[in-house]
This record gives C-alpha cells, sequence and structure tokens, in this order.
C-alpha cells in the first residue's frame, strides 16, 4: 500500500493524508500553531478512516477551521465524489493530482470561497436557529400593523406627490401596501404594541416579537414550532406569551 | 420583514432646478429616482417617509450638476431565512409554485410540499391532498417558512417551504364562502 503524505506549512497547521485504494481525506486545521508537521503513518492507515479523530473548530473572523472526513470512496472515482461533498468545492480535486504546494495555496485561497467558512460537524438544533437577522444599524423592525398604518398616510398623500408628471407610484409600493394590509389582523398598531411590548422583558427579541405579530398565532404550541428560538427560554417566557395571546385575540379583526 | 432605516444617498441635480423649491425638487427627484428600487443590503425600498437633512451642496467640475448628500428615512421590506409569511399563489406547475408577498416572489418546491399533496394539471393546474380536502392553487393564500434568500444587486428571490407544523394553505379561492 504506497501511502502519500502532504505536509502544509501555515499559520494555522492542516494535516492531510490521503490513501490510495480507497481513500479517506481528513483535513484537520489546528490554531494558532505554526510548525512543520510531517506525519507518516503505516499501512495500518487504511483501516483507520472511522479512527481518524475529529476536531471541531469554531472559525472566527480571522481563522478558518473546518473538518471533514469523507468515507472511503473508490479509487476509480479519482476523488470527484470526495471533492462533490466537500463545501468547499473543488480544491480537494487539486490535492489529489498531489499538488502539494498548490493544494496548500489552494486551501488559504479557499478560505475567501462563499460556504467555505466554518463547516461544522454539529448541527444546530431548532432552538438554537435564530431568525438569520442582520439588523442594519439605525433601523426599528416594523410590524404589519404599523407599516398599513403608515402607508395608508402616505397613499393618502400619493394625489399630491402625483401632480408631478414625473413621479409614478412604484408598482412595489403597491404590493407592499396590498401586502401590509393583508397581513394586518390587528385593529390598531397601537393595541398590538402594548400587547407585546411587555414580553420584551423575558428575553423575546424584537423581531420574534415582529413575528409573532406577524402571524398572528392562536396556541403557544403554534408559537414554538413557527419561532423555535423561544423555545430555548420556553420556561422563561410560556406564561408571558399565553396571556399576550389571550389579549391578542380580543383585538384580533375577523376578516 | 418591514424595517424603518435612515438612509444616505448623493443626489445630483442640474441648475435648471435651482430656486426657491431647490429642496422639494431635491425630494422628488429622490423619491423619483429610490421608491421602488431593490437593494440587496437592505431590500425593497418600498416608501420614503421623511427627510432628516440635506448637506451642503458640492459642484462638480466640468459639468455644472450639484451633488447634495441627502439622508432620508424609508420603509424596507427584506425577507430572512427562518422568517414565517402569508404569501399569494401566482402560478403552480409541477416543479412547484410560485407565491408573492409583498414585492418578494418566493418559489416553493415540490420537494418542500408536504407527501401526501400531489401535482393535478389541468384548465387550473394545483396541488390536492388524496383526500381533496386542501388544495393550493393560484390565489390561494398560504403561510410558508423562508428557508434561504438570494440576494442580487437589484433583486431579491427567495426559497420557501410548507413542509413544517402550522405551515400551509390559509384561505383557498375556491372554497364557497
Amino acid at each position: 500500500m504506497v501511502l502519500d503524505f502532504l505536509v502544509l506549512k501555515l499559520a494555522d497547521i492542516f494535516v492531510i493524508h490521503r490513501l490510495i485504494n480507497g481513500y479517506s481525506l481528513t483535513i484537520v486545521s489546528m490554531k494558532d500553531l505554526s510548525m512543520n508537521v510531517l506525519t507518516g503513518s503505516m499501512n495500518g492507515m487504511n483501516k483507520s478512516s472511522a479512527n481518524i479523530p475529529h476536531v471541531t473548530i469554531d472559525s472566527d473572523s480571522d481563522s478558518e477551521g473546518f473538518v471533514e472526513e469523507l468515507a472511503r470512496v473508490n479509487s476509480s472515482l479519482n476523488g470527484k465524489a470526495s471533492s462533490e461533498s466537500l463545501k468547499t468545492g473543488g480544491k480537494a480535486s487539486s490535492l489529489s493530482k498531489g499538488e502539494a504546494g498548490k493544494g496548500g495555496k489552494s486551501y488559504s485561497t479557499g478560505k475567501g470561497r462563499k460556504g467555505s467558512a466554518s463547516i461544522a460537524v454539529s448541527t444546530k438544533s431548532d432552538a438554537e436557529l435564530k431568525l438569520e437577522l442582520d439588523i442594519p444599524l439605525n433601523s426599528g423592525i416594523l410590524m404589519n400593523c404599523e407599516v398599513a398604518e403608515l402607508l395608508q398616510e402616505i397613499h393618502e398623500h400619493m394625489a399630491i406627490l402625483s401632480e408631478d408628471p414625473n413621479i409614478k407610484i412604484p408598482e412595489s409600493f403597491d404590493k407592499a401596501f396590498q401586502y401590509a394590509k393583508e397581513g394586518n389582523h390587528f385593529s390598531t398598531a397601537q393595541s398590538v404594541k402594548q400587547v407585546l411590548d411587555p414580553l420584551k422583558k423575558y428575553g423575546v427579541s424584537d423581531g420574534e416579537i415582529c413575528l409573532i405579530a406577524n402571524i398572528g398565532p392562536e396556541t403557544i404550541e403554534e408559537v414554538y414550532a413557527l419561532v423555535p428560538s423561544l423555545k430555548a427560554t420556553s420556561s422563561l417566557n410560556e406564561g408571558p406569551i399565553m396571556e399576550a395571546l389571550t389579549a391578542l385575540t380580543n383585538i384580533k379583526v375577523p376578516k | 420583514m418591514f424595517f424603518h432605516i435612515v438612509l444616505e444617498r448623493n443626489m445630483q441635480l442640474h441648475p435648471r432646478h435651482f430656486g426657491p423649491h431647490l429642496r422639494d425638487k431635491l425630494v422628488s427627484k429622490l423619491i423619483k429616482d429610490v421608491e421602488g428600487t431593490c437593494s440587496g443590503r437592505h431590500g425593497f425600498v418600498v416608501a420614503i417617509t421623511g427627510v432628516e437633512d440635506i448637506g451642503k451642496g458640492l459642484i462638480r467640475e466640468g459639468t455644472g450638476y450639484v451633488t447634495f448628500p441627502v439622508k432620508y428615512q424609508c420603509v424596507v421590506f427584506r425577507p430572512f431565512k427562518g422568517e414565517i409569511l402569508e404569501a399569494v399563489v401566482t402560478m403552480v406547475n409541477k416543479m412547484g409554485f410560485f407565491a408573492e408577498a409583498g414585492p418578494v416572489q418566493i418559489f416553493v418546491s415540490n420537494h418542500l410540499i408536504p407527501d401526501d399533496m400531489e401535482f393535478q394539471s389541468g384548465d387550473v393546474p394545483n396541488y390536492t391532498t388524496s383526500d381533496g380536502s386542501v388544495k393550493i392553487q393560484k390565489d390561494s393564500e398560504v403561510r410558508l417558512k423562508i428557508i434561504g434568500t438570494r440576494v442580487d444587486a437589484t433583486e431579491i428571490f427567495c426559497i420557501g417551504t410548507i413542509k413544517d407544523d402550522f405551515l400551509g394553505v390559509i384561505s383557498d379561492p375556491g372554497a364557497a364562502m
């Protein structure tokens, strides 16, 4: 059995073992180590794919660590299957060509690739999945009921604005106005705010409050199913959310 | 989800607009240029709600145009991954269906439609459960979850699912009132 070793020296260490005749590709990145590591392995490596240690490293903005272990594949596939299953994309195929130096470079350039960052082996549970909101600074979230009222006022002023023949009412305004009106389940935005604002004390974020207002759920199970991040703090927020739902039912406008 | 946000833009104005109504001309041009546009970062600019500040104008060399930095407040609409939306179905085909929520288009693939719903082709293509109790067709209202967004420079396109709990048809246009 011929074993190839690829050794790279980078600010982080990448140790790549490749075995011919059914190979597994293990990439381990360790932060803040800067030494050459030459690992040799015996013929027994061919059965070590199950024994290869997994190291999961949370990536920072400065560095990336990722662990991938691929199941044995036939050598006839020539690394293509492994490269497909690697989220970094076809970089592994360059390694399979035995270009060690290039492989090192490709990994460092691979840092810039989309989707190559922080590929942790463990998956997040639903409760950990927060709404992926990157709210810009100086902005506030608006509930559909608030938007409906705001756009209603603007709509009433449209007659004045449309005196200028160059100004056309954009299509997206009409669509958004329609959407906000139809998505609004409640009588007034003020009453919704009064009911939902107290939830902030119990760890409910603005985005989650907005979701609850927009969805108009009827039961606590519905809330936890649609906003899984609230489940994590259910012991804290279950009571207040149930009270809020009861209050919202009173101000709901039947359609 | 809607946001109320402050943005800044450099507006260029031709000297022919200068005069006592300079500010009004600037605001009109701002509305004309910005409302209805979409940026990947902020989403669709639905409406401008106010102008916070208009800075000092700078004459551009060679052209005579003047650049004014304008800070304005606006309502933007931007969908996010994990968000629950109510959308109206616009088109149904065997690959899935398209729905609209405000200015945003969402596609729900047939892989993300519950397995008990089958595509029925015909005059009105639709997805129907085996017992015919639930139907998704054009103009149906559905509650869906956004599972992915693709952001271009001028467009946002979303992928959604109705396969989870509490998702699916809200109202059917074909149902008798």
